[in-house]
């Protein structure tokens, strides 16, 4: 008995497989289209997943707390003085001024982020020579040496000369020479970046000596950063206190409002389709009835002919995801998705050259399958329940 | 009896604006083994009770007991199995689907039947050789002639072996030829055993000595002149 249940399944399968290839014109254009979407919503999630991993990893680095003063509510130079009031706050372990600040190359028109820091004083920094592809790190007391990001020496084209100028707020030009590149793996954080002595930040954007932007803060125990942010606060009430977990959230934060507007738009692809595939399966063509009466009048059950519709849905469904999926994947991997990167990678005009591994965690795959293959189940099937109740006996004459 | 009909009414959309009152206080009975002719004009009821009497669906009044089961009594779902059992349908214009292949199309009925692909095929083949189509087999429906068509359509009603055979003015779209040579075949099946009803208003067809009995039906009712 199941053995004839599997066999009329089986049967009815085919019977499917034959009627999407008799209908092909028509079914290879809702796959393309239903293809499309799935490609376009799984590229999204792929490449925002991926990105929000690799800032995730690239924070880890980040300091676990960072002072900034404030004034009238916008950030100002801090006084280096400042740092040596921390030193008193038991848990701190070392406080390293830096200057950080943005650039607009007007030739080019790229926004390159300028980082005054002695790499060396950081927690790890001395680590910090492996992201590098090629060259070293500013050493103390060497004038004018920096590290660039990949994305910066393709926007100045410094593939071939280690010089280059870049104009102080008063337009006077100051000279420097490229010590090293940052490697295209930590593209996200450096492709714009230009990693310097704070002392050559402060004199590119003419920040009075004993001054910096910020004061990066790590401390002996990490389980103390909040208790000890509470306190800088208290001591600096001028100041802002960030620590590590808040940027990573902001992080966060920013990359799920990219992808929440992105997902909305893309959702709004998937409706739209859905409602053409109902559109689509709720119309019945007069050989399609004619077909219908024609079985049932053969003996065709409402549910087998309902089955048919199912199993077609079904087909059409999976190859698309399938197809869909391995696009998506093939787009991020090896097209470092093309698409998405404008929306996802920020305001910043220069675009970071990094490569992306494709990521989708299990829920997300599911959730995408549930988003796109259901919706299209239900909105053939139902329909088809309509088409499949047609009476046998139209087959008839009169 | 294997057909039985006892004041049989059929009334469409009943209760509306738009009811039809296709047959009324129908008497028949049809002996295993016979053949019959319903005969009339179009319009006349004559598919209508070749429906009910192919279980496709029960008469709105009345008593039809086919092949041993009372219609009135069988859900939707089992009527549509005794119907795939019991009865072999051939219908006007033969009704194949021009894009499967005249294999396919034969096969039809047993796809729900759970019936392997080797045992359909083996079963259409002996049908075809029988009826002198199996050079066809593989051949898109649309693309044979009349006459070959016609002999799919037999094929198509005998694969489920059936006993009883009905056929819906299956001579309408035939010449000459073509419907006697329809009638010879009915005419072997009834020498089989089967048991034949044909509405049809063709008078090669209810005046051929196959014919065991002609039944006029008229304005939904049996007419005796």
């Amino acid at each position: 008995m199941a053995k004839r249940g599997i066999e009329k399944q089986l049967n009815i399968l085919d019977y499917a497989l034959s009627s999407l290839w008799r209908r092909r014109t028509k079914n290879l254009s809702i796959l393309l289209v239903f293809s499309a979407v799935i490609f376009l919503v799984a590229s999204f999630l792929m490449v925002s997943k991926a990105l929000s991993d690799r800032a995730g990893q690239l924070l880890v680095a980040a300091p676990e707390i960072t002072v900034q003063r404030m004034s009238a509510g916008r950030q100002e130079a801090i006084p280096l003085a400042h740092g040596e009031r921390l030193q008193g706050i038991f848990g701190i372990r070392r406080v390293v001024p830096r200057v950080w600040g943005y650039y607009f190359d007007e030739v080019t028109g790229a926004n390159f982020t300028v980082l005054g820091v002695d790499p060396l004083q950081m927690p790890g920094g001395d680590g910090l020579a492996t992201a590098l592809a090629r060259g070293r790190l500013p050493e103390e007391g060497e004038a004018g040496m920096v590290v660039v990001g990949q994305g910066v020496v393709e926007t100045l084209a410094l593939e071939n000369r280690q010089l280059f100028s870049l104009f102080r707020p008063d337009l006077s030009l100051k000279t420097l020479t490229v010590s090293g590149e940052f490697a295209k793996e930590t593209g996200i954080m450096t492709a714009d970046l230009l990693l310097m002595h704070p002392a050559e930040a402060r004199d590119l954007f003419l920040i009075a000596p004993g001054f910096a932007t910020d004061l990066c803060i790590s401390v002996a125990n990490s389980r103390e950063i909040e208790t000890i942010a509470r306190k800088i606060a208290e001591l600096l009430p001028d100041c802002r206190v960030l620590t590590r977990p808040q940027i990573q959230k902001t992080y966060q934060v920013v990359f799920g409002w990219r992808s929440g507007f992105a997902s909305i738009c893309l959702l709004s692809a998937v409706a739209a389709f859905i409602i053409l595939a109902w559109d689509k399966a709720s119309g019945l063509a007069p050989e399609e009835r004619r077909e219908i009466a024609i079985l049932k009048v053969l003996g065709w059950e409402t549910a087998d002919v309902l089955a048919v519709r199912f199993w077609e849905a079904c087909l059409v469904s999976g190859l698309a995801f399938l197809l869909g999926m391995l696009s998506a994947f093939a787009h991020v991997l090896f097209f470092s998705a093309f698409l998405f990167r404008p929306i996802l990678l920020g305001w910043s005009v220069l675009a970071p050259g990094l490569s992306l591994v494709p990521a989708l965690a299990l829920g997300d795959f599911l959730l995408l399958a549930a988003f796109t293959v259901l919706p299209y189940l239900a909105a053939t099937v139902i329909p088809a329940w309509r088409s499949a109740t047609v009476p046998a006996d139209s087959a008839l004459g009169g | 009896m294997l057909i039985a009909l006892e004041n049989v009414c059929k009334i469409y959309n009943q209760g509306q604006a738009n009811e039809v009152r296709a047959l009324s206080g129908i008497d028949l009975s049809v002996e295993a083994g016979s053949m019959l002719c319903l005969k009339g004009p179009s319009g006349s009821g004559k598919s209508t009770l070749l429906a009910i009497i192919g279980c496709v669906f029960p008469p709105t009044s009345g008593r039809a007991a086919i092949a041993g089961k009372q219609l009135a009594r069988l859900p939707d779902r089992f009527l549509t199995i005794h119907r795939r059992e019991s009865i072999g349908f051939i219908f006007q214009k033969f009704n194949v689907l021009p894009e499967l292949t005249v294999l396919e199309n034969i096969t039809l009925p047993l796809l729900p039947l759970g019936i392997s692909p080797r045992e359909r095929r083996q079963r259409a083949k002996t049908l075809m050789e029988r009826l002198g189509i199996a050079h066809r087999e593989n051949f898109p429906a649309g693309q044979i002639s009349g006459g070959e068509l016609q002999r799919v359509a037999i094929a198509r009603a005998l694969i489920n072996r059936p006993p009883i055979i009905l056929a819906d003015e299956p001579t309408a779209h035939l010449d000459t030829p073509l419907s006697r040579e329809f009638m010879a075949i009915m005419q072997q099946l009834q020498a089989e055993g089967k048991t034949i009803v044909i509405a049809s208003h063709d008078p090669l067809v209810f005046e051929h000595p196959a014919i065991d009995r002609q039944v006029a039906i008229q304005d939904g009712r049996i007419h005796v002149p």
